[in-house]
């Protein structure tokens, strides 16, 4: 982390008498980079890496991981799918290989772990990523795997069980798979991320990957829509309301006085006799925000609402409000959304 | 003809904790029942005088087995040793329990032992000349297809069709055919502590840089954007205030406008 420029101190005697005084050359604290030699035990963390990047839950892991190792004097080593900035995330020893198949993968880490033996195995609890990785190897070498982790420790572990109702605390199992937020993501210095060269694993693959399957976001379920964009009372030009939701494409939902009219079918309603949706942004033209449409919409993290109403519930929940008619905005975003970033 | 063999847990309300039909289990019978030419085998682990269990009677299938376990007894190993004496062409589950430790280990531990792939978080099943065709749900949504031979373990996932309604009648009709077996207990489940649920706070969006005043305003602000309110903008800077909202946000991509498009693993 660079600290921000030094401030140059004035001379008042220097100037007064005419004398330049020279700024002092900033200085780039660069800390040193954390080299751990002779390591007690090995974390090794599996980041998911999903469309080739570390994503937040994976920062997390490595977090974790990081503080696992720190807490007794070991180091972490990461078995990565593609390359990214590791040493920064925390890593001592880094592992790249390059296979996408799920078949592989578990081939790969089992080799990985029979050859580094490390003290525990961290992965990011996700259905189809390390949740799914952690679990086929733990059952091809019998080792416990501990799910939807919650806090990690050397000697204790809180995992949600029960169905989410209870936490069960204990000593942690040999893999453990990571609720995301679970960990802060590594913020100290940066680590050596040493390269370890792994024997190539052959495997002969039983499932075949026959690639994505298109999928029409507009019309997505609404449990699982990822971005939403709602209709109200407030919307009397569809045309340009559905215009905008194929132009960002976004799930398509409505309130339910939209639905009772007929405008939207009634498994696209909102609320809470309709859907709890949970996406990560809401986007509400011409949205009153009665109580039970906002309990639909509790655990939205962003909001952005139109609406011409000054004092309507929607707009006091909204993160973004603009209190404006949906019909003239629409068709703005919509041109805006398709002519992208100027 | 092709053999299925679904295996079902006691499931748990979230709310009341009644115990009922597990969902997702009850979406892998539905997904089995669904399937031309397959003969459908429900089998349990667990107690066979529960009535609890005689809830997947009430979708239709007639008759349920029971492998015989005393309580606190480990599920897989007569699991195992059931379907390894029946060689099922496939075997679905659902992904986590919802009662219990909940590992999600039980399908896996069932493929390995069985020697059979497994593919998780599935949604739809094709089958076609002894090779099925899969659809796994993947995060917001985007599906991704596979390609396996038979025999295979499936787990099903939430985004699943969704099972049909339970009939009382049927309920009370249907068999339970209960199968004693041997066991062990399930001592590494006993070690654990159990308590209440107590929620995690959530992460508040550190910002960094800035002055102090901006930093301790965004930290103190939990409305993510910051709360702004535009009065009666026109069209122009109204859109342009969402856009610029939607890419800070990354719901949208500044250069490539083809977020809603089928994106599959890296």
């Amino acid at each position: 982390m660079n600290d921000p420029p030094k401030r140059v101190r004035r001379d008042p005697r220097a100037e007064r008498q005419g004398r330049a005084v020279a700024a002092p050359a900033p200085v780039a604290a660069e800390a040193p980079t954390r080299v751990i030699a002779e390591p007690a035990y090995l974390i090794l963390a599996v980041p998911d890496m999903l469309h080739g990047r570390l994503s937040p839950h994976d920062r997390d892991v490595l977090g974790a991981a990081r503080a696992l190792a720190d807490e007794g004097g070991g180091a972490v080593a990461v078995l990565a799918w593609a390359a990214a900035d590791f040493a920064g995330a925390g890593a001592d020893r880094l592992a790249l290989v390059a296979v996408t198949d799920c078949e592989a993968r578990a081939a790969t880490l089992a080799a990985t772990i029979r050859h580094l033996a490390p003290r525990h195995v961290l992965l990011p609890d996700t259905l189809t990523g390390g949740g799914d990785l952690g679990r086929r190897v733990g059952a091809r070498l019998g080792l416990r795997a501990a799910g939807d982790v919650r806090q990690a420790g050397l000697a204790r572990v809180v995992r949600r069980a029960h169905g989410g109702a209870e936490d069960w605390a204990g000593a942690p199992p040999p893999i453990l798979l990571l609720a995301p937020e679970a960990a802060a993501p590594h913020a100290g210095p940066r680590h050596e991320a040493r390269p370890i060269e792994l024997d190539p694993v052959a495997v002969t693959p039983r499932v075949r990957d026959d690639g994505p399957v298109a999928v029409d976001a507009v019309a997505l379920p609404l449990g699982e829509a990822d971005f939403i964009v709602a209709a109200g009372n407030g919307v009397t030009d569809w045309e340009a309301f559905h215009q905008v939701a194929a132009a960002l494409g976004a799930t398509v939902g409505g309130s339910r006085v939209v639905c009772d009219a007929g405008h939207l079918p009634r498994h696209r309603q909102v609320g809470a006799s309709g859907t709890l949706v949970a996406p990560r942004c809401y986007l509400a033209f011409g949205i009153a925000g009665a109580s039970q449409h906002l309990q639909g919409i509790a655990r939205c993290e962003a909001v952005i609402a139109v609406n011409s109403d000054l004092h309507a519930d929607m707009i006091k929940r909204a993160d973004l409000a603009i209190v404006a008619d949906a019909q003239s905005v629409m068709p703005a975003l919509a041109a805006r959304v398709r002519r992208g970033d100027a | 003809m092709l053999s299925v063999t679904v295996l079902v847990s006691i499931g748990r309300h979230p709310g009341s904790g009644r115990a009922r039909r597990a969902v997702r289990d009850a979406q892998a019978v539905e997904l089995a029942l669904r399937l031309p030419n397959a003969i459908v085998e429900v089998v349990h682990a667990g107690n066979p005088d529960r009535s609890d269990v005689r809830d997947y009677l009430g979708m239709g299938i007639g008759w349920l087995r029971v492998l015989s376990l005393p309580a606190g007894a480990d599920a897989v190993p007569p699991l195992v040793s059931w379907l390894r004496a029946r060689r099922p062409d496939l075997v679905l589950a659902g992904t986590l329990a919802e009662a219990g430790e909940g590992s999600g280990m039980v399908p896996y531990l069932v493929a390995e032992a069985l020697g059979y792939p497994i593919v998780a978080a599935t949604t739809a099943c094709e089958l076609d000349q002894g090779r099925a065709r899969l659809l796994q749900a993947l995060p917001r949504g985007q599906r991704r297809a596979y390609s396996v031979a038979l025999p295979l373990v499936a787990t099903v996932d939430a985004a699943a069709p969704p099972a049909r309604a339970v009939a009382f009648s049927e309920a009370r009709r249907g068999r339970i055919e209960a199968a004693a077996m041997p066991s062990a207990a399930a001592e590494a489940a006993l070690a654990w502590e159990r308590g209440p649920a107590r929620p995690r706070p959530k992460r508040l969006r550190a910002a960094t840089g800035g002055s102090a005043l901006e930093r301790l305003r965004a930290a103190t602000n939990l409305t993510g954007g910051g709360g702004t309110t535009l009065v009666h903008p026109d069209a122009a800077t109204a859109s342009a205030a969402i856009w610029d909202f939607l890419v800070r946000e990354g719901m949208v991509a500044p250069a490539n406008r083809d977020e809603g498009g089928a994106d599959g693993r890296g």
